[in-house]
């Protein structure tokens, strides 16, 4: 599904990746860590085309995400960094303007609402939702149009322990059916959810594999790595 | 595309500063024709489509300045992004929003026509020629002050760039200017300025070398205003 080989990132004189490859099959679900910096959050905006890669070659589904961004992101999900929204829309109104731009449909009763928990909230005003409820639309708003890759930097940030667990569940429960990359700083949360770990450290892979099975190993391997 | 013009020109209707900034253009332009308009005598619209540049180098920036640099501060461009929407749908929708929401704030001068009509006889013709030629103005000045609000995160030094350059734009169309530089160079500087092409519409007549002008502007300040989105890096 993605293929990135010898991809470098160079923003100014900062080098944020360094020659990084890896490969995601279908249906996996890719724990990506990695301490502030690390490169993460370029990585994902790579593989939705939003940045160029200095060199190297990003493919997702065989199209390059910055030449044929408008293919790629049709089928992807993307949860950017600190969940940007339209802070003056109300809730319905903005996953409506989501959805038509994805050229999709939204409904009040869209089951995703209830998967996100958001009906209660769908004709408040965004700016005045907690954060959490905040993170919730974001995270609907990926869903919408039901995309076969869903991408979400972060997606538990501001939660609090409760709510952690709700979306951790449901991301379990879309990587039934979908490619997910996730991107989080909260290590159980990748012990619990993901299938595979990668871990950058100062722009490069320093490791790509099974997801360590015995509980709290993550955090070890993480911590010896990126020390 | 549809989609997000909606939504541009739905942020202005829905926003209170939209309101407040489009009523303060109308009630200028209105007073400012209106307070002489018993001592002229004449029931020519002339002098409001001459003071209408003027006020459009402040109003245009002002309802333009947060287009991109608002989305740019809140991250937002990032998700529009992750949208299927190309960068030229992206700026000529957002282009297409302002025009829509500026030509709804000029058509609020539409009561001068009608308050001529009822003390005299205006030309209807040349005044609907010259709103056409504002309209075009209007369409002009938002693609200059489109760019400038995609090159930066601050409203304030992309109202500030657009209303400077759209000045001095006005300023090399004005006698003031031909007349402080060699006559050789006037004509073809002068004929740079949007005031002068404009000028034609006011007599009634549409130019078409004027159309041309004004359409070229537009299509060199969306096209720039593509790179700067394109460039993200």
């Amino acid at each position: 599904m993605i293929r990135v080989k010898g991809v470098s990132k160079v923003f100014g004189d900062k080098t944020a990746l360094k020659n990084i490859s890896f490969e995601v099959k279908d249906r996996e679900i890719i724990g990506l860590l990695g301490p502030n910096g690390a490169g993460k959050t370029t990585t994902m905006r790579l593989i939705v085309g939003y940045v160029r890669p200095t060199t190297g070659i990003i493919a997702v589904n065989g199209k390059i995400p910055i030449d044929d961004r408008i293919d790629v992101v049709r089928t992807t999900g993307y949860l950017p960094e600190n969940n940007p929204l339209y802070q003056e829309m109300k809730t319905e109104e903005y996953l409506k303007f989501i959805a038509e731009m994805k050229g999709s449909t939204f409904e009040k009763n869209d089951s995703v609402c209830t998967h996100t928990g958001i009906e209660d909230v769908l004709s408040s005003r965004i700016d005045i939702l907690s954060r959490g409820y905040k993170q919730r639309v974001g995270l609907t708003a990926a869903l919408l149009g039901n995309p076969s890759l869903l991408i979400l930097d972060e997606p538990t940030s501001g939660l609090d322990p409760i709510e952690q667990d709700k979306i951790r569940k449901l991301i379990k429960d879309l990587g039934k059916k979908k490619t997910i990359i996730l991107s989080t700083h909260i290590l159980s949360e990748v012990e619990d959810v993901a299938t595979r770990l990668i871990i950058i450290n100062k722009g490069s892979i320093v490791y790509d594999g099974e997801k360590p099975k015995r509980k709290g190993s993550v955090e070890t391997l993480f911590k010896k790595l990126t020390a | 595309m549809f989609t997000l013009f909606k939504k541009e020109v739905l942020f202005y209707l829905n926003n209170p500063i939209g309101y407040i900034v489009s009523i303060l253009f109308a009630l200028f332009a209105n007073f400012l024709f209106i307070k002489d308009l018993f001592l002229r005598g004449d029931s020519s619209m002339r002098n409001f489509f001459d003071m209408l540049p003027w006020l459009l180098i402040i109003f245009i920036p002002a309802i333009s300045m947060r287009v991109f640099a608002e989305e740019k501060r809140t991250n937002t461009l990032e998700l529009l992004l992750s949208l299927p929407i190309s960068e030229l749908s992206l700026v000529t929708a957002k282009f297409f929003g302002l025009v829509f929401f500026g030509s709804l704030s000029l058509a609020l001068t539409f009561s001068l026509p009608v308050l001529l009509s009822m003390i005299g006889k205006p030309a209807l013709s040349e005044i609907l020629v010259s709103y056409s030629g504002s309209v075009l103005l209007l369409a002009t000045f938002s693609s200059l002050s489109l760019f400038f609000s995609s090159v930066t995160k601050n409203q304030i030094i992309a109202f500030l760039f657009s209303t400077i350059t759209l000045f001095f734009l006005i300023l090399l169309g004005t006698d003031f200017f031909v007349t402080v530089i060699p006559h050789f160079m006037s004509e073809y500087i002068s004929g740079l300025s949007p005031l002068n092409h404009y000028d034609s519409f006011l007599k009634g007549l549409v130019d078409i070398r004027s159309v041309f002008y004004f359409i070229s502007f537009i299509i060199l300040f969306i096209f720039m205003t593509v790179i700067s989105v394109e460039k993200r890096d």
